[in-house]
């Protein structure tokens, strides 16, 4: 099956001489993307396991997507306009004209800011095809085999629904000050979403895992975790839950970690950054916050942000201390730290934005065994409760909403153990996490060596981590 | 096949021949249990960003079509992002399997023109609002952000071709100091604005007030927060999909959920003027749906898929974000069929009680039926009505106590509480048509 190409960026340039001259803008982007995405859905709704694999109601699509964006513009005037389908021929931008601008800027990163033209991989890496047949029988094989394990473990869980989406991207884009990029990724990911009933307890789990590709996804350990999260869900509540330390695991991990997205980005997130640690290191010496671009063996990693910006390692926390803000090229130069590659579109029709793209954590050497079991009174918590809190606050609210809470506080709702110097007391089905931001790093006590990356969205990825100062209570 | 739901008539058809794809779906045919379904789609999105934002003009057009097989339970769908005869061959052979699979000559396919691009309503809205919100004696910071989305959808299945759809309608966004609100409107003209202004004056008003203490009492909901909570409690709740997390769709028909004041259709023919839908995103012609009947339920909302597993189930509920994703049964334009009881009698058997005229969240946990409903504020009834402003105000309860708690429904229905419904990550714009309604013995959560 034949999927888009991409054009060449001699097509954009001739594209962008002819926006120029139809519209007399100093300066245009042309950004064009292609994609097939192969999405298997199950959804039996509350079928019991383990299912026979015929008896599934699949749904697959096939999805052929493509579109491109312009930014023209100058210091006053500015349009920015996104379509599906090929790019237009150079005689196809008629319709334009010096009507089409609205009051407006546009600026646009520029060769001397730090891009490099002429370095992105050959078009006809773009977007390989894919074998999509062999992926959707794989697919399905991943499937079935996850149902199937799941069966054997935990035979009172019901599948609620299933998704898994395989595909490859690739985009190119040019502008008039000189700046191409090329981009390709390959992605996989499975959502799956269970419930089960024990003794009258109803508990639910929804697993969302990626991989670059779908051989990296492994039946056997998401039916483990699904299971794992299942047999918790649905545990009585314990009789009491120790105050002491509090071990994560790298799922719950990286989502106190995604929470703090927002500290670690542009110009804002660094002066908070810096208020938190108040004038002490922000956490442990061994901590290291870094986000990287370009990060080997990453998703969505790539030589060049989607405006033409090399990418590169960003060490936003070093030993424990703030070490330098994630700064896009608008920003370079800013109280002397230089800018990387960060602006992302979520799509053809995006703008660019700024986002992390693989945030984690680093600097772990411990065994994650040896951090749970050198509990001596605490909780081991394994992910988040589904549908519970997970969210934090960075700035005064205005309103008092309810439910809403102070700034530089964070709350998660998990599921986990309880642990008693090193040994499992029992379960935790739910349990809410709070505290403060500064409370968050600087309890950090070990940081694991087993680091694994989760969307969030983005990528974000945290090992196991032993906290203490933070506040636990049963909930539910 | 020449009419259209609203009237606009040849210039809005998107696809100026239905009969060549028609015919080449009809090919694809094998036996009796399979049904092809082609779906062609044109979207269009204009953005006005507050002034100072880059690339303050945003304009998003796109196009393109699914091509999509059903059988026995399974489906296989094929979409492209361009609208064309090859594109479309190319979607029937994914979902055939085959190559040329429609024959060797792909169909002639050409798509009518876009409508005209007019921004300058859209670079009114702002002024406009400023005005309404002047008009209250308050001026106040204000960024606003608004939008005109238009949609063209054409659906074929088999022979037969649906009436061509366009929806068009206006989302706004208005951040203050205080906060941001959000939501649908079916025109930028004033009418349609006076009433956001409201809702922004009293946000102004109850903006550092303290959350409404819990308690139990008497609640009366505006029109617009009565439809958010219908949205919740009864539109999500009897979603067939919704349904079969716990137990078959079929069986919730007569099953009692509220006092018999209650009568609540799903009406996508009723919908604001240029919103109005003769047919759902499957083609089936949309239907005038009781969904309860003096509090009982009658007809949960369905689409093919849950009509075929349930034959009981009418089709013609069926929505979809996009061609991207498969549609699923959702609720278009909701209405609560007005009472008897004057809107100054309702309040007056709730003096002491508390008036809520918008919620900005709802959530239903499909599992356990709970629900959740936000207000950013609320006001005090006095003697005359709605008096002194609160702070926001949290609604937790079960769906079934919820509906049981409706004492009184008004008799001035007002069209309102649109907004975007986010069901599995799907956005769609849906409408609401209700009356006032007093609560009562509802507690307000901590």
């Amino acid at each position: 099956m034949k999927f888009a190409r991409l054009p060449g960026t001699r097509s954009l340039r001739l594209a962008l001489g002819a926006v120029r001259e139809r519209t007399g803008v100093p300066g245009a982007e042309l950004y064009v993307k292609v994609g097939n995405t192969r999405r298997i859905e199950i959804d039996p709704w509350m079928t019991p396991l383990p299912v026979d694999p015929d008896d599934l109601d699949t749904q697959v699509s096939i999805l052929d997507e493509r579109g491109w964006a312009l930014r023209a513009g100058g210091a006053n005037r500015a349009l920015f306009l996104a379509d599906s389908g090929p790019l237009p021929e150079p005689n196809g931008w008629r319709r334009l004209s010096r009507h089409s601008l609205r009051p407006g800027t546009l600026r646009l990163p520029s060769p001397s800011s730090g891009t490099s033209p002429g370095t992105a991989p050959s078009a006809a890496a773009d977007l390989a095809e894919h074998e999509t047949d062999d992926e959707e029988t794989a697919g399905l094989a991943l499937l079935h085999g996850v149902l199937r394990r799941l069966g054997e473990r935990v035979p009172e869980a019901r599948l609620i629904r299933g998704r898994l989406d395989t595909g490859a991207s690739a985009a190119v884009l040019a502008s008039t000050t000189g700046v191409t990029g090329r981009t390709a990724l390959r992605l996989a990911t499975v959502e799956l979403d269970f419930a089960a009933s024990r003794d009258g307890r109803q508990g639910h789990c929804r697993l969302y895992r990626a991989a670059s590709n779908l051989q990296m996804l492994s039946a056997d350990s998401i039916a483990s975790e699904i299971a794992e999260r299942l047999t918790l869900a649905t545990a009585p509540a314990p009789p009491f839950l120790p105050a002491g330390e509090v071990a994560v695991s790298p799922a719950l991990g990286c989502y106190l970690l995604a929470l703090l997205a927002p500290l670690l980005q542009g110009r804002d997130g660094w002066r908070r950054l810096r208020e938190f640690g108040a004038g002490r290191p922000l956490g442990p010496p061994q901590l290291q916050i870094v986000d990287d671009g370009a990060l080997d063996a990453g998703w969505m990693s790539a030589a060049q942000d989607d405006e033409g910006v090399p990418t590169r390692a960003v060490g936003l926390v070093r030993d424990g201390e703030p070490g330098e803000p994630l700064l896009s090229w608008e920003d370079d130069g800013w109280s002397g730290f230089a800018a990387a590659g960060c602006r992302r579109r979520s799509g053809w029709r995006a703008l660019p934005e700024l986002c992390h793209s693989h945030l984690h954590i680093g600097g772990g050497s411990e065994a994650p065994e040896s951090i749970r079991t050198g509990i001596v009174h605490g909780c081991y918590l394994l992910d988040r409760a589904h549908d519970g809190r997970c969210h934090a606050t960075f700035e005064p609210s205005t309103n008092g909403s309810a439910g809403s809470l102070a700034e530089g506080r964070f709350e998660v709702d998990a599921i986990g153990l309880v642990i008693r110097r090193g040994t499992v007391l029992g379960e935790a089905p739910r349990v809410r996490l709070t505290g403060t931001v500064r409370q968050l790093l600087q309890g950090i006590r070990a940081i694991g060596n087993d680091l694994r990356f989760l969307p969030a969205p983005g990528a974000v990825g945290a090992p196991t981590l032993l906290l203490t100062g933070l506040q636990v209570e049963a909930i539910g | 096949m020449t009419s259209n739901a609203n009237g606009a008539g040849q210039r809005r058809r998107l696809i100026s021949d239905v009969a060549p794809p028609a015919d080449a779906l009809t090919r694809l045919v094998a036996h009796g249990d399979q049904q092809f379904e082609a779906f062609f789609e044109r979207v269009e999105s204009v953005e006005l960003l507050p002034k100072g934002a880059p690339n303050r003009v945003r304009l998003r057009k796109e196009q393109g079509l699914a091509v999509r097989k059903i059988e026995n339970g399974r489906s296989r769908l094929a979409a492209a992002d361009t609208i064309s005869g090859p594109a479309f061959a190319a979607c029937c052979d994914r979902v055939a399997g085959t190559t040329r699979s429609i024959g060797t000559a792909p169909p002639r396919i050409r798509t009518g023109r876009w409508p005209a691009l007019r921004l300058a309503e859209i670079e009114q809205a702002e002024s406009r609002l400023t005005r309404a919100v002047n008009r209250r004696r308050v001026g106040f910071p204000m960024e606003i952000t608004a939008r005109r989305h238009r949609r063209q959808v054409q659906v074929i299945r088999s022979r037969v071709a649906a009436p061509p759809q366009f929806e068009e309608y206006f989302s706004l966004q208005v951040t203050t100091p205080w906060g941001v609100w959000g939501g649908l409107l079916p025109s930028l003209a004033a009418e349609d604005l006076d009433p956001v202004a409201l809702c922004l004056v009293d946000r102004l008003r109850s903006r550092s007030l303290p959350p409404e203490r819990p308690g139990r009492g008497v609640i009366v909901l505006g029109p617009n927060a009565a439809a958010v909570l219908l949205h919740e409690v009864v539109a999500h709740a009897l979603e067939a999909d919704t349904l079969a997390l716990s137990g078959s769709p079929d069986q919730v028909v007569g099953l009692k959920l509220g006092g018999p004041e209650l009568d609540v259709v799903d009406d996508p023919r009723s919908a604001p003027l240029a919103c109005k839908r003769s047919s759902d995103d499957e083609g089936t012609a949309a239907i005038s749906r009781w969904l309860l009947r003096r509090g009982r339920v009658r007809q949960p909302l369905a689409d093919l898929a849950w009509a075929e597993r349930y034959p009981s189930m009418i089709p013609g509920a069926g929505r979809r974000a996009s061609r991207h994703r498969l549609p699923g049964p959702r609720t278009t334009h909701l209405e609560l069929l007005p009472g008897a009881i004057p809107e100054r009698e309702l309040f007056a058997e709730a003096v002491g009680g508390l008036y809520i005229g918008e919620f900005e969240r709802g959530n239903l946990d499909p599992f356990d039926g709970r629900c959740v409903l936000r207000a950013p504020c609320g006001r005090r009834i006095g003697a005359t009505g709605p008096s002194d402003h609160t702070g926001p105000v949290e609604i937790r309860s079960r769906a079934v106590d919820l509906l049981a708690a409706v004492a009184a429904v008004g008799d001035r229905p007002l069209a309102g509480g649109a907004g975007w419904c986010a069901k599995d990550g799907a956005l769609l714009p849906v409408w609401a048509r209700c009356p006032s309604v007093r609560l009562e013995g509802l507690e307000v959560a901590d």
